[in-house]
């Protein structure tokens, strides 16, 4: 067969650079993927520089602010953004079709993966500008910025696994932009993100917000951005339990999608 | 032998939407119509074929999954790029090096659509665009699910042709779907006729004419006049509008043929007219399950030719 070995390989410049082309190509994460987490971290910081007085405890509340937004693009790009196009790709057919030319599903997502992370580092660069440019991020220490990126890696891993889980499973469109759409906001208000941070929270919301990776980066990677003792173990818990959650769906999905040729 | 079907079921809940027992062989070099109304199980044959959809029973085949390619009825595409690149990415190649991709897009010109996307191309260009990836694949086997579907007539011409052209001194095997029996006139030697999800006959075009028309048929409008004329005639089975007369031997067609002259009445005469071919098959079948108490269309099935 003509070009067997090409698509053999697992990861290919061509298929790279079609699947990068395929998450540009979707308005969507350019939205809220980038626009609304710079957007969104310009206002918090501003409002809160007008109430507080300049000096340390600002810079700290400003970079604990930006740190915490930040974990928006991940969950905006790749959970949403990647759920909500492949469950359309999903109800035209595509993956299918891709599959009938001898792509494997494999080969679909790994390619897949690997674009989604590089277009967030993109969307990380702009919004690290964004933040150094409008607000008063405090200068990290290397094992505190190796620990970030580490952390929003790992999460958008899981969150990929999630949402193709979800998507595959629902395979529409509508149902599956609604369900990523209401985890989204549960996961920013869980985080504490919406106005009520995990302190102020009644204990029932505690006892869910610390199940979350989210909840984490948002109220602590202040301490870790300035490489202060922190005890790790309950963000690793979150992050352990969140990824056996989607490596379960995703294992369960990728069994039904499976086809059977005998 | 590339492919063997035997006591295949599919079912769709509690419907059964396939059931083919005797056998079912596609040999190398084969080219295979498969004809039916809708809900007939064309699709689903492929599907099942296919690993698509869940059978129970035997599908034999040594060919792996990237030895079989198929034109679904319909495919889609991402539109978030033109189409050149989802055709390189596909087929893990680059239209500028790639000599053979080349000759395809020019022999169904297709270069002036690469910069498109695939919701700007017309209904021909995306058959076209789905049938040169499709090519591309060289498969050992290829299924066609009503490639055709959907085009205007100069189209669906084009593209037949274009397909004929294409395989002419080629010794693929294939598997097209289709409604329009002038395309599998022009493409298949085989055909697979197929009624409410059960298998009427199976084999070639030829033999198939042979066991349900005859020698060959003479075909005239259905007027008061041409059945007086034609009344001493076994009739065959024909659309409303028409009369069919089955020619068993020479002799025979020379008379209905003199008669119709002497008479300056048009026929058409046909031995391989695939229209009529089914219309018959079916009619037969339905005779088939109507005598053995069952309802139309659901029993004296499976005759498949040797």
């Amino acid at each position: 067969m003509q070009n067997n070995s090409k698509k053999k390989r697992l990861i290919s410049g061509q298929m790279l650079l079609f699947e990068f082309r395929n998450v540009i190509g979707n308005p969507y994460v350019h939205i809220f993927g980038v626009g609304m987490p710079v957007l969104m971290m310009i206002i918090i910081t501003r409002a809160v520089a007008g109430e507080m007085p300049e000096g340390p405890i600002l810079s700290a509340a400003m970079t604990s602010i930006f740190l915490g937004i930040g974990a928006l693009i991940p969950m905006a790009t790749i959970f949403m953004g990647y759920g909500v196009s492949h469950a359309q790709e999903l109800e035209k057919g595509i993956p299918q079709r891709l599959e009938l030319f001898g792509i494997k599903i494999s080969v679909t997502l790994c390619n897949r993966i690997l674009s989604e992370m590089l277009f967030m580092i993109i969307a990380f660069v702009i919004y690290f500008a964004a933040g150094y440019g409008f607000a008063e991020v405090e200068p990290p220490t290397v094992s505190g910025v190796i620990l970030y990126l580490l952390c929003i890696l790992v999460l958008s891993m899981i969150l990929f696994c999630l949402a193709h889980a979800i998507s595959s499973l629902i395979k529409k469109f509508g149902a599956t932009y609604c369900v990523t759409m209401i985890l989204y906001f549960v996961q920013m208000i869980l985080g504490g993100m919406m106005g009520i941070s995990y302190d102020n929270m009644p204990s029932p919301m505690q006892a869910v917000a610390k199940l979350l990776p989210v909840t984490y980066i948002n109220r602590d990677f202040g301490t870790v951005w300035k490489g202060e003792h922190y005890n790790f173990g309950p963000m690793v818990q979150s992050y352990l339990l969140m990824g056996a959650a989607a490596g379960i769906l995703l294992f369960v999905t990728l069994r039904k999608e499976r086809r059977e040729l005998h | 032998m590339l492919l063997s079907i035997q006591n295949l079921t599919v079912r769709y809940g509690a419907d059964t939407v396939l059931s083919i027992h005797s056998p079912v062989e596609i040999a190398e070099g084969d080219r295979v119509g498969v004809i039916g109304s809708n809900g007939a199980g064309k699709s689903t044959l492929i599907k099942s074929i296919l690993g698509l959809v869940p059978y129970q029973g035997m599908i034999k085949t040594g060919l792996k999954p990237e030895q079989m390619a198929v034109h679904m009825q319909f495919n889609e595409y991402t539109d978030s790029m033109p189409v050149k690149y989802i055709m390189e990415a596909i087929l893990g190649t680059k239209i500028s090096r790639d000599r053979k991709l080349q000759e395809l897009i020019s022999f169904f010109e297709f270069e002036d659509c690469l910069r498109k996307k695939y919701t700007k191309l017309s209904g021909g260009q995306k058959q076209r665009f789905t049938i040169i990836l499709v090519m591309m694949q060289n498969a050992a086997l290829t299924f066609y699910d009503e490639v055709t579907s959907g085009l205007d007539f100069e189209t669906r011409q084009k593209l037949v042709e274009k397909l004929v052209e294409w395989y002419q001194g080629k010794d693929a095997s294939f598997l097209m779907v289709s409604h329009y029996y002038e395309e599998l006139d022009q493409l298949a030697d085989k055909l697979l006729i197929l009624d409410n999800g059960q298998v009427i006959d199976y084999g070639g075009r030829e033999e198939l004419f042979r066991r349900y028309c005859g020698r060959a048929v003479i075909i005239t409008g259905n007027t008061e006049r041409n059945m007086t004329l034609l009344s001493g005639f076994e009739k065959l089975a024909s659309p409303a509008h028409l009369i069919a007369l089955s020619c068993e031997s020479e002799e025979k067609e020379n008379r209905i043929v003199r008669l119709l002259l002497e008479h300056d009445i048009n026929y058409k005469r046909s031995n391989n007219d695939i229209e009529m071919l089914y219309i018959n098959a079916k009619a037969r079948a339905d005779k088939a399950g109507r005598e053995a108490g069952g309802m139309p269309g659901s029993g004296g099935k499976e005759n498949h030719a040797k």
